[in-house]
């Protein structure tokens, strides 16, 4: 098929042709071309096929805005052929049709399953009988959905670029009115960003006959420095950001004020055979000429209710494509534009519209007639042949935005269209998107809208602010002259049978509009979830008005009381992955870990640090701490400096037990508490000196501690500072037997258990490094933590792993902590656990004067038994129940297991569980129900290895 | 009983490991000491790293720096060490001032000092705490180092917003931080160290993306690179 002449403002160079496929076939096309394009010069009508009915879709939009194009490419589903530029060697497939486009098996729905598929089918079929459901759910996912996946996952995989970009003022949207607005705010002073999601920014002026101003405006755009994000999809305004999706960067565009310059969507007319191929936009025939040099008919009728179908039209024949016919549903008005229409050849049919589309896979003929208020058709009709039916049922504001920054849309009659007001303080319209039509108006709209948003923001002067004013006064003399729009009828039609779309990438016809309000989905929210029209790829671009017209038809509600649907992002399609973007997977790591990686450990995810679990033998390594000597990296516990005059109040404040008593040098556990009395974290409190105390937390509780802390601080307003020490300290416990031998060696402190008993801190210096040393226990052997400059740690480490100690990981510390029933807390607690079911009365202090949080909670426990006990237990038969299996008494669940682990140095399977209180005595036997088996435990209180505390006191 | 122990011991036989230190030395660093710190003094090609500082992107580093985290009731606060604006950080005989709240400030000293400024805050009733190894600094420099930032960061680093000595707490890398600016064209992140491996991936990548390259202390400290920072 040849092209048109070749003219100014065409995309496509005539010197470089393109190879490419479609569905193994070769084709061929020119640098500048879109798939569609391309695809549509040799002559393909028929690009999809329909969702549910399978029925053949052709071009209609020609920008990329439809859901008619999708198409497969290289492998990656979903993309719009009309708006995506041809590459040299791409392997473009069909979707959604098999086995071909021409011939797809599946088109039997839309002969024969109309009446099986109404709206809202899937809830009332495929259910029973139920047992068939693993069929109905293999069959509906292969029928399903729009293109498929790469199977494999290296092809499948994406890396999105996150871009921040801050503004004064953001612009989206760069046809004529949003040229205009970046141009003006940037000659103010302005910061500015326009997006645009075309390949060049200029809008409908580039198929207007505007290229050459469009250009213009860009150039003294990027002269201003104006930054022009091409190609570039707003997503969403999300409270002042918006989201921009450009190829694989993801710009994150704040601006102190928004301009919304999105232009307007032309809308389709709804009579029989309107989703025929052939049958488009007249904005979308018009793209193709004038862009892409594309005649999209040899023979063209066009059928408007507007004066944009007649310009259309006109601009048609301006490029040399035979237009037979112009239908205009009005029956006066713009006189001149239909002489000149005339005198190019086209015959006038004023008071008529389209009233059926017919052919066999693509369109051959068209019915037009004059029609009455309800849509049928009345009088003679007239049938004429064309290969191109060009419609234009007005346009639709692109509001999206503008509604997601929280503007509210209003049926204006006179202008047949959704207009958004209210809008926000710093978001601005300009153009189409507000009803400022028109070459002129939008490009004053344009203007004005940026000098606000500029001036607003404390740029120009007086003589700027003057200008503004005369520009807003020619504005409104502008659009003052406009004239009532007609509006389409929700359905034109002469009577005879046939599908009316109001949805294509739903399939939804007025009839299905009709169908759901009968059933009682009669608001547009309703309608909307139950036919799910304007839920498809174009998110209602060129439904939604249809919708709300056909509901309005049938409920008798007018346009205004029915609205829109709410407006959410995202506006333009998005592939997850880009929205996943760059793995930003913040992952905390001690100083050590180069040497745990180096020793061969198991790292693992504990919260949010990468920690050694193992070394490769946790029982071995856990006997070892027993028997000899082991090392573990704690570097994750929190750590907080609390210093102030006002310190050891401020503890006892927080904490249920008494810190104030503790002497310089001692150490307190603690548990911290809510307000209702259970159980948030636990850990250490050092006391350094007067007005100084070291505090530990649990790893992951950590951020959370210090959060509390500083909220009371600001609250009690207490004289105290706070700092989170965590990450500049490492920690490490050296436990076992030998480890008081060990640190004997390599510091000159008295290790004795004399001079450093359990519960003591010191400072003292270990194989050269300054360290706080803290005689705990947490393993229940002798022990010693070493907390040490992050920056030192490694030297320390390599020295006490070379004078003897084996490193171990937190698996076997978990088997050696559990033996001592030291629990973990949000392991061993939940949200519910109180000190009392969790056998840490002796931590709380109601005898303290200090009142303190959760105090009222507490003194009501104390009185009543905790509705849960945490016990030990063991399994005589030997196994290791599953941590959160239930424990069951007659078939009822009275608590679950919290820890389970073998011990291999008692030999024996043990752990921790919340039972009922009933259950709780030393001895009791309970039974655990764990995925299927059934377990029988002995409860034990008391530790499992030295009960009364004498090895780790040694 | 004091909380000395956070400081690190740095000297050339016993030196400190930047926290940086490994993630470097698997980018190709080579670990060298300065001021009795453990960390990338270079990456093999000095030319090339000066060259990257001056017409693309170039990070390193810096996270011998010394940190003293500072806390008083404001009013204190000021009368020891002087009055600053929120936003806006001081040089100062080569340290910087930086206000994090009222009542809340960072000094950041050349690596080795600021051991008498601590004794002489502590003397004026001022809570100081060493904070060196808990912080993490990479310096970002060169034409590229905004753009770079803002891969990973969302603070505004438009020359209006943060001109030469700006510093904000925000996010760096979705991690809590801050971000000084030091000059037209240099930026210094501070996070925490444990984050030390993570962040240093995360302006590597953004870097890579603009031609940039990890360069090592001797680039960052030389005279014109300071000069431009």
């Amino acid at each position: 098929m040849s092209r048109l002449p070749e003219r100014p403002g065409q995309r496509i160079d005539r010197s470089r042709p393109l190879s490419f496929s479609f569905d193994g076939k070769p084709r061929q096309g020119l640098a500048g071309d879109t798939i569609a394009s391309a695809l549509y010069a040799g002559g393909q009508r028929v690009f999809s096929r329909s969702f549910k009915y399978h029925r053949k879709r052709g071009e209609i939009c020609g920008c990329g805005q439809c859901a008619n194009s999708l198409v497969t490419v290289d492998g990656a589903p979903g993309v719009r052929a009309c708006g995506e530029p041809l590459v040299e060697g791409m392997r473009v497939e069909h979707q959604n049709a098999w086995p071909s486009l021409g011939f797809d098996v599946m088109a039997a729905t839309d002969r024969f399953g109309g009446p099986f598929t109404p709206p809202g089918f899937y809830y009332k079929t495929f259910i029973r009988p139920r047992r068939l459901w693993p069929l109905y759910e293999k069959v509906l996912r292969r029928a399903a959905g729009l293109g498929r996946l790469p199977k494999r996952q290296e092809e499948r995989t994406w890396e999105t670029e996150y871009r921040r970009r801050h503004c004064d003022v953001a612009v989206l949207g760069g046809g004529g009115a949003g040229l205009s607005a970046a141009l003006r705010a940037a000659e103010l002073g302005a910061d500015v960003v326009l997006v645009d999601d075309d390949v060049e920014p200029g809008g409908a002026l580039l198929v207007e006959g505007e290229h050459e101003r469009a250009r213009d405006l860009a150039a003294r755009c990027a002269e201003a420095g104006v930054e022009i994000i091409f190609g570039g999809s707003a997503l969403g305004y999300f409270d002042g950001l918006v989201a921009v999706w450009q190829g694989d960067t993801l710009h994150q565009v704040r601006a102190a004020r928004h301009v919304a310059a999105t232009g307007s969507i032309e809308q389709p007319l709804v009579f029989p055979g309107n989703d025929l191929p052939g049958v488009m936009l007249s904005g979308g025939a018009l793209r193709l000429a004038a862009l892409y040099g594309i005649a999209p008919g040899e023979s063209v009728v066009v059928a408007t209710c507007e004066r944009r179908g007649l310009e259309n039209a006109l601009r048609l024949q301006a490029l040399g494509v035979s237009v037979s016919a112009v239908a205009d549903l009005r029956t006066g008005g713009d006189e001149d534009l239909c002489e000149q229409l005339r005198a190019g050849g086209a015959e006038l049919l004023r008071g008529m519209t389209a009233v059926r589309a017919s052919g066999r896979g693509r369109l051959a003929e068209v019915t037009i007639a004059a029609v009455a208020a309800d849509g049928r058709a009345v009088g003679s009709s007239r049938t004429l042949a064309c290969d191109c039916l060009a419609v234009c049922g007005g346009a639709a504001p692109a509001s999206s935005l503008l509604l997601q920054a929280g503007a509210r849309a209003a049926y204006d009659q006179a202008a047949n269209r959704f207009l958004p007001g209210s809008l926000p303080a710093g978001v601005s319209g300009a153009g189409a998107v507000v009803g400022h039509e028109g070459p002129a108006p939008s490009l004053l709209s344009g203007s004005l809208a940026g000098a606000d948003s500029a001036l607003a923001l404390g740029f120009g002067g007086p003589e700027d602010r003057a200008r503004a004013e005369q520009e807003r006064d020619r504005l409104d003399a502008a659009l003052a002259a406009a004239r009532p729009r007609q509006a389409p009828p929700a359905l034109a039609t002469d009577g005879g049978k046939g599908k009316a779309f109001v949805d294509l990438d739903e399939d939804i016809t007025v009839k299905d509009v009709v169908y759901a309000a009968a059933e009682g989905y009669d608001s547009i929210e309703l309608s909307k979830r139950y036919t799910t029209a304007t839920m498809g790829p174009s998110q209602g671009r060129f439904s939604q008005l249809a919708a709300v017209r056909a509901l309005a038809e049938d409920t008798g509600l007018s346009m205004g009381e029915l609205g829109l649907t709410t407006a959410r992002p995202p506006w333009a399609p998005v592939l997850l992955g880009a929205l996943a973007g760059r793995p930003f997977e913040p992952a905390k790591r001690s100083a050590l870990h180069g040497r745990h990686r180096e020793l061969g450990a198991t790292v693992e995810w504990a919260g949010e640090w990468r920690r050694a679990y193992d070394y490769g033998d946790p029982a071995a390594e856990a006997l070892t701490v027993q028997e000899d000597a082991g090392l573990i990296d704690v570097s994750t516990l929190g750590k907080l400096i609390v210093r102030g005059p006002e310190a050891e109040e401020f503890l006892d404040r927080l904490y249920p037990n008494r810190m104030s008593s503790l002497k310089p040098g001692r150490i307190r556990y603690g548990i911290l508490t809510s307000e209702a009395g259970r159980i948030t974290d636990d850990g250490t409190v050092c006391r350094l000196d007067e007005e100084t105390f070291y505090v530990t937390t649990t790893s992951s509780g950590a951020a959370a501690v210090e959060n509390w802390f500083s909220w009371w601080r600001a609250d009690w307003q207490a004289e105290v500072a706070l700092t989170d020490v965590t990450q500049g300290l490492a920690a490490m416990n050296l436990a076992g037997p030998r480890s008081r031998e060990i640190l004997s060696e390599l510091t000159e402190l008295d290790c004795s258990n004399e001079a450093f008993p359990y519960l003591d801190g010191q400072h003292a210096v270990v194989a050269g490094v300054p360290c706080l040393l803290l005689r705990i226990g947490f393993t229940g052997e002798l022990g010693y933590e070493l907390h040490c400059p992050l920056a030192n740690a490694r030297a320390l480490w390599d020295t006490i792993v070379a004078a003897g100690a084996r490193p171990f990981g937190l698996e076997p510390q978990r088997i050696l902590r559990l033996q001592k029933h030291h629990i973990l807390v949000g392991q061993d607690t939940d949200s519910e656990s109180t000190p009392y079911g969790a056998n840490l009365a002796w931590a709380v202090k109601l005898d303290k004067d200090q009142d303190f949080i959760g105090r009222w909670a507490l003194e009501a426990q104390a009185e009543a038994e905790p509705p849960h006990q945490l016990v030990g237990f063991s399994c005589p038969g030997g196994e290791v129940p599953t941590e959160g299996a239930a424990i069951v008494r007659d078939g009822v669940v009275t608590g679950q297991v919290t820890s389970s682990r073998r011990s291999p140095k008692l030999g024996q399977s043990i752990g921790l569980a919340m039972v009922a209180p009933g259950e709780a005595a030393d001895g009791t036997a309970i039974e655990i129900s764990d995925e299927g088996r059934r377990i029988l435990a002995t409860v034990t209180t008391a530790p499992f290895y030295d009960p009364e505390g004498e090895v780790v006191r040694s | 009983m004091s909380v000395a122990f956070l400081r690190p011991v740095a000297s050339a036989d016993a030196p400190a490991r930047s926290p940086l230190a490994d993630a470097a030395a698997a980018g190709g660093a080579r670990l060298g000491v300065r001021d009795g710190w453990e960390l990338a003094t270079s990456f093999g090609d000095a030319e090339a790293e000066a060259e990257a500082c001056a017409s693309s992107v170039g990070f390193g580093d810096r996270s011998s720096l010394t940190k003293l985290e500072l806390q008083a009731a404001p009013g204190r606060l000021e009368a020891a060490a002087g009055r600053l604006e929120l936003g806006t950080a001081v040089l100062e005989d080569g340290a910087w001032a930086c206000p994090v709240a009222p009542g809340l400030r960072l000094e950041l000293h050349p690596a080795g000092r600021g051991g008498e400024r601590l004794e002489v805050l502590e003397e004026a009733g001022v809570n100081v705490l060493d904070l060196t190894a808990s912080l993490g600094a990479i310096s970002v420099r060169g034409p590229g180092a905004a753009e770079t930032i803002a891969r990973f960061c969302a603070i505004d680093t438009r020359p209006k917003s943060l001109p030469p000595g700006g510093f904000r707490p925000g996010s760096v890398a979705r991690t809590p931080g801050h971000l000084l600016r030091e000059g037209e064209d240099g930026f210094l992140l501070l996070f925490g160290a444990a984050y030390a491996e993570y962040v240093w991936q995360q302006v590597a990548s953004a870097a890579a993306t603009l031609g940039g390259r990890p360069v090592g202390l001797d680039a960052l400290s030389a005279p014109e690179a300071v000069h431009d920072a």
